[in-house]
């Protein structure tokens, strides 16, 4: 099928909830507010290890207007996103683990209030010797984060798939080198807010049912591990996702707010609101983790491929989170990309007293895909092989299953390396720009969805029901949740182009877990392939009940009927021709989604005046006889993986696999000012293999979107630490793009359509961004020859690599770490382990000795 | 964050203003465009009782020329209108440079001139939450005893950090401060102390009301050249600017001042001495560069290593100098 065979699939279209945007109109969580509402605010650890002796929550309490201060004994009970990783308390219960740990929370009147009485809570702490440093934290033995965690390491797994040394033996060239990526956070405009609140019952003045109104991905699991903490059956909570202002990754699992609300509610007996502080989200995290990559690449002659060997080291911070599955992606997705008979994995996650990492756009993948997509250009270099060469002749022979055992079924790459080597002008441009300037390619992937859910089972992965009214008017009801990528969007749809109405008609229920079916949230890009999937079956089940009822109308069978704009008619009937742009303007979606019922009864009854030979009828007239003929008009579907795709039998083989991978190739053009090492992305070409784009402006945004935070992450973002010290928890210090530095950006819609996606569509929001950091990368070596492999390519480490070069009189410009073979995690800032009249730290901790030495240790 | 507790006062003039900060003298801070204060209150760095909010008084805005008295400047001029100043451009283009360059346009629109030459010293260890400082311990510059940046030593190093201030001193601008007991001026170069913590010399009673351009220096090339890492919003982690009259192909006049390096902005000695009367070259560029970067003193107050800034000194000087002597472009990659 072709895009000219929909009506609203592959259309340009706005997305459903714009105008509420836009307007103001649309609530954000801490737009909410309740009468008696109060306002909670957290204490949080100055320690980034600490036993907690006592605290004493007296003087806060007498504070006038504190309605409730609790701490952890209010909630004792462990959680945590994954099922293998419940290490966490909403407020500590007997360590803190990382500065800026949660260790109580107030409930006042006001702001200011609570913020007073923080100031009034006792904490006494036994401090510990702290570890910040991942390769550190590993030879630990002793004082350990989790008492559980020998060495402080998380999880481990060392896969092998085929024979490596075999596949190394048979290389002409082999490259190994050490990469490291710094840490990034996902820095999304709207920070987490969370309003809680519990029915009083009126005769018993207990708190009964809880709702929590959540800036969150994951509605369900939101549901779930409030149960858990406060021993709740679920079905006693509903959650509730308003508005989200951005997610990526940082709202996919249960933050700490979220249950602190809750537990506050309960409490104070009235609702509670907190809202974090954007220090307060850094500290919440759950960002990509600075990874240490030490890759080993082997290639023959002409450029295949023979063996990849990987070692891979993420400084996980404090919690599990979803640290397990982190640290398999690293090393499921380096198969599905290119063709590699041979691989090893040893992924190494390691906690630190650091802030948890967690999911971030692009997981697991995107700090391995830098470093294997800059080391494919060096072997492409030492080979004399252009770049993009070397990439296609390692590309899959799809469909197939990798050797890690994922099966690849669609695989638009070939097309996406094609079209952005032509459309950059690659073959005419490359080598041939003045000097300064480079071009630099590189490829990515990503899933469309995992599998198999954190929670092993089989249930299905999304639900989503339909209910259709008599006047014509579509709810669809799914768990999906709306975090502003278009899920909302791509549901009515789905599901217009299904039932062939117009998407005025259809209104969207989501993501309200009293209402809405299960579905498992928005991450892992699986919103589209599998809630889009679900909806498919549940409007293909509600059109066949209406079909039938047609079919009766107008005496045919039921495979003769044709459901298109707004019209039931039969495939021979003359009135089912294509549509003329008059009937198109008409049926233009409205922003809105509603559908004035009033207006649509009006002409259902004129239509029903009018009696005639039937070969058509109209949308609503099907509903109504439908209705009188079924009772009511109601279908539900949904999705699970197929069980072909769910991935081999090894340890750790549940992460990586997906129904689809969608596929992506880039070139960058940069400058590099050599006197400054400052680096101008020009443009970037981006290519990306969505299956078959649903909605063509939103995968462009999508597209846009990747590049863009990719590029942040390739040149201007890192969270700096200083001895467990986060630097810069601010969109000031921690520097995300701004819009001067934006380069154009060229989106290229490439649509293999995917035999098992919602009409042929994959994932487009993540897939994208780990191309461009080594495209940016390769681009650098072009244009002044050096190899970084240390991320961000900030101007000092650009600079510092250049003057390594020349005969400069030598500046150490990077703090003795070199950008382009860097060893270990540089610490910035000041240079002090603290004496003053703060917090003491522990007297035997590694860089407290240090420091000691260094100064003469004169305290 | 919430703000502190307060009482705001809004005088309507000048008299009014400068009566309540003789008034609360020990404890009241002067709100201008609160770009710099709001943010810094919230984060404890200030919880004054009072705060003056001087706004409305509309005698302190306005850019005038006095012909052949040089140019007076309102402290609450905009750095947007500093920017746009068809005035200034033409004849100061250093400080239309300067202003065009602080944070993003809608802070330039709230902010005012004389904010950014009363900017507070900035440091990564000081510019943070409340609770922030509590885990780092404090520092000598708020509530602590020691220096997490110079360790050992008793003195606080934050950086100066506004970009104007480096084109008006350049330009050898005076400021007026007035009190309860009337007014004073001062060269703006006298203002500041160079120490971290007490940076200025502004006595807690007085308010800042104009700044002067001599009319000498009207018409002088110049130029502002400021390293930050985004092309918009960030504060300067180094600037350099650069005035100079030349004629007959030689330096007749120059002056170079540096901000961002050192806890104050200040102008680089020497530098008339070296150029005067002579081309500038590609050598004498060198020269002088190394010259401004030996004033620089960075040290690990914000981001990008501090040899990597006091660089940037050398080699933005470099650029600046040929660049308006007419020599630019000379090495570059963009
Ligand atoms: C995100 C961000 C980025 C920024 N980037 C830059 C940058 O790149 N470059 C830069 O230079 N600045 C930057 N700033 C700081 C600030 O916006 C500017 O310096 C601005 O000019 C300050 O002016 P204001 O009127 O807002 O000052 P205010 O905040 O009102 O005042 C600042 C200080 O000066 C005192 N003060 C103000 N006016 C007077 C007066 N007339 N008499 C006596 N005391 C006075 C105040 O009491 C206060 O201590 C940035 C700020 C933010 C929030
Ligand atoms: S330079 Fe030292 S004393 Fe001054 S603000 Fe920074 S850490 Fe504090």
């Amino acid at each position: 099928m072709t895009n000219d065979d929909f009506s609203i699939i592959g259309k340009p279209i706005a997305m459903v909830d714009a105008a509420g945007k836009t307007t103001g109109a649309g609530k954000y969580t801490d737009d909410l507010t309740m009468s008696g509402m109060l306002v909670g605010r957290i204490l949080h650890s100055p320690f980034p290890h600490a036993r907690i002796k006592h605290i004493d929550t007296r003087r806060a309490e007498k504070v006038e207007g504190v309605v409730a201060v609790i701490t952890g004994k209010d909630a004792p009970t462990p959680y945590g996103i994954l099922p293998v990783g419940h290490d966490e308390h909403a407020l500590a219960v007997d360590k803190v683990r990382y500065v800026g740990d949660n260790v109580a929370c107030v409930a006042a009147i006001d702001e200011a209030t609570a913020d007073q009485a923080l100031e009034l809570i006792d904490v006494e702490y036994e401090v510990l010797p702290a570890y910040f440093d991942p390769e550190e934290a590993m030879k630990a033995e002793t004082n350990l984060i989790h008492e559980n965690k020998l060495n402080n390491i998380e999880k481990d797994y060392h896969h092998v798939f085929g024979d490596p040394e075999k596949g190394f033996a048979e290389a002409d060239c082999v490259a190994e080198a050490r990469y490291i990526a710094n840490e990034v956070t996902h820095a999304a405009m709207e920070p987490h807010s969370t309003l809680a609140a519990f029915e009083i019952d009126s005769q018993t003045g207990k708190p009964g049912r809880l709702t929590v109104w959540s800036s969150t991905q994951v509605p369900y699991y939101l549901q779930h591990k409030l149960a858990l903490v406060l021993e709740m059956p679920m079905a006693q909570i509903r959650v509730i996702k308003p508005l989200v202002g951005g997610g990526f990754g940082g709202k996919s699992e249960v933050i700490p707010l979220e249950i602190i609300a809750a537990i506050a509610s309960r409490a104070a007996r009235a609702p509670v609101k907190i809202t974090y502080t954007r220090e307060e989200v850094f500290w919440a995290h759950r960002g990509r983790p600075r990874t240490i990559i030490d890759l080993k690449t082997g290639v023959t002659k002409d450029g295949r491929i023979t063996a990849v060997k990987a070692r891979v080291v993420q400084d996980g911070g404090a919690y599990c989170s979803y640290g397990v599955v982190t640290i398999l992606y690293s090393g499921a997705l380096l198969g599905a990309l290119y063709d590699i008979p041979h691989i090893q994995y040893d992924g190494y996650r390691v906690l630190t007293n650091k802030p948890a990492c967690g999911a971030m756009r692009g997981h697991g993948t995107v700090n391995v895909r830098f470093a294997f997509e800059t080391q494919m250009d060096e072997l492409a270099a030492k080979l004399n092989l252009d770049p993009a060469e070397i990439r296609q002749r390692n590309l899959l022979q799809a469909p197939c299953v990798t050797i890690n055992g994922l099966r690849v079924q669609s695989y638009g790459l070939p097309e996406c390396i094609e079209k952005t080597v032509e459309r950059s002008g690659w073959k005419q441009r490359k080598g041939k720009l003045p000097r300064g300037r480079g071009l630099g390619i590189a490829c990515s992937h990503y899933v469309s969805g995992a599998a198999n859910s954190i929670i092993r089972s089989d249930m299905p992965h999304s639900t989503v029901n339909i209910k259709i009214d008599r006047d014509g008017g579509v709810v669809v009801y799914t768990g999906a949740s709306e975090i502003g990528q278009g899920s909302d969007t791509m549901t009515a749809q789905v599901a217009a182009e299904t039932l062939g109405c117009s998407l005025g008609r259809i209104k969207i229920v989501a993501a309200d877990t009293d209402l809405t079916p299960i579905d498992i949230g928005s991450y892992s890009s699986r919103v589209t392939f599998m809630a889009g999937n679900a909806t498919l079956r549940a409007a293909e089940q509600i059109k066949k009940q209406i079909a039938v009822a047609a079919a009766r109308k107008m005496n045919c069978p039921v495979e003769e009927l044709i459901f298109r704009n707004d019209v039931v008619s039969r495939k021979d009937a003359s009135v089912a021709r294509a549509p003329s742009p008059a009937d198109l303007a008409e049926n233009q979606p409205t922003v809105s989604g509603h559908v004035d019922g009033q207006i649509l009864r009006g002409s259902l009854q004129q239509k029903r005046k009018d009696e005639g030979p039937k070969t058509s009828m109209s949308f609503e007239e099907a509903v109504v006889a439908a209705i009188d003929f079924h009772g009511a008009l109601t279908g539900t579907g949904s999705y699970a993986p197929p069980p072909a795709a769910r991935g081999g039998k090894h340890k750790g083989a549940g992460v990586g696999p997906s129904p689809a991978y969608s596929y992506s190739a880039q070139v960058a053009e940069v400058t590099v000012d050599e006197d400054t090492g400052e680096v101008t992305v020009h443009k970037v070409w981006a290519a990306h293999d969505c299956g078959r784009a649903l909605n063509p402006v939103s995968v462009e945004g999508q597209i846009i979107g990747s590049v863009w935070m990719g590029m942040g992450q390739a040149l201007t973002e890192e969270m700096v630490w200083k001895d467990g010290m986060l630097m810069n928890p601010g969109l000031l210090e921690y520097r995300s793009p701004s819009s001067v530095e934006s380069p154009e950006v060229e989106p290229i819609i490439v649509e293999s359509i995917d035999p098992e996606g919602p009409f042929g569509a994959k994932e487009c929001s993540e897939g994208s961004l780990a191309a461009t950091i080594p495209a940016i990368s390769n681009a650098i070596y072009d244009a002044v020859g050096i190899r970084l492999h240390e991320a961000p390519f900030t101007p000092e480490r650009v600079l510092s690599a250049l003057r390594a070069k020349t005969a400069h009189k030598k500046i150490d410009l990077t703090e003795g770490v070199d950008p382009t073979a860097p060893i270990h995690f540089r610490e910035h800032g000041g240079a002090l382990w603290f004496r003053g009249k703060g917090p003491e730290r522990h007297a035997l901790d590694p860089a407290r000795r240090e420091t000691r030495a260094e100064t003469g240790g004169d305290d | 964050m919430s703000l502190p507790q307060f009482t705001l006062l809004r005088p309507r003039t000048l008299q009014e203003a400068v009566g309540a900060l003789g008034k609360h003298a020990s404890n009241i801070r002067v709100l201008a465009g609160g770009t710099d204060l709001i943010p810094s209150m919230r984060q404890k760095l200030f919880e004054p009782k009072y705060v003056l909010d001087i706004r409305q008084l509309a005698e302190l805005k306005g850019v005038y020329h006095h012909p052949g008295g040089g140019v007076s400047i309102g402290a609450l001029s905009t750095l947007t209108s500093v920017e746009h100043s068809e005035f200034l451009r033409k004849h100061y283009p250093v400080l239309s440079e300067a202003a065009a360059t602080v944070a993003s346009p809608v802070l330039r629109n709230m902010g005012t001139i004389g904010g950014n030459i009363c900017l507070d010293t900035r440091c990564l260890w000081y510019n943070q939450s409340l609770t922030w400082r509590k885990g780092c311990g404090f520092c000598i510059k708020k509530d602590g005893d020691l220096c997490h940046v110079a360790p050992g030593g008793t003195k606080c190093w934050a950086a100066f950090s506004g970009d104007t201030p480096a084109a008006l001193l350049c330009l050898n601008a005076e400021i007026e401060l007035a009190s309860e007991s009337g007014v004073r001026r001062m060269p703006l170069r006298d203002f500041y102390t160079g120490l971290g913590d007490t940076y200025r010399t502004l006595q807690p009673a007085e308010l800042l009301t104009r700044v002067f351009l001599p009319e000498s220096l009207a018409d002088y090339r110049g130029a502002y050249r400021k390293l930050r890492v985004r092309g918009s919003i960030d504060y300067p982690l180094a600037g350099v600017a650069v005035v100079m009259k030349r004629s007959n192909g030689q330096v007749a006049d120059v002056q170079i001042a540096l901000t961002a390096v050192n806890p104050a902005p200040v102008l680089v000695k020497g530098i008339q001495q070296l150029l005067h009367g002579k081309a500038v070259d590609d050598q004498l560029a060198d020269a002088a560069a190394v010259l401004a970067a030996k004033t620089a003193k960075p040290l690990t107050t914000s981001a990008l290593t501090p040899e990597y800034r006091r660089e940037m000194i050398r080699v933005f000087t470099k650029r600046v100098l040929l660049e308006i002597s007419g020599q630019w472009p000379v090495v570059s990659g963009r």
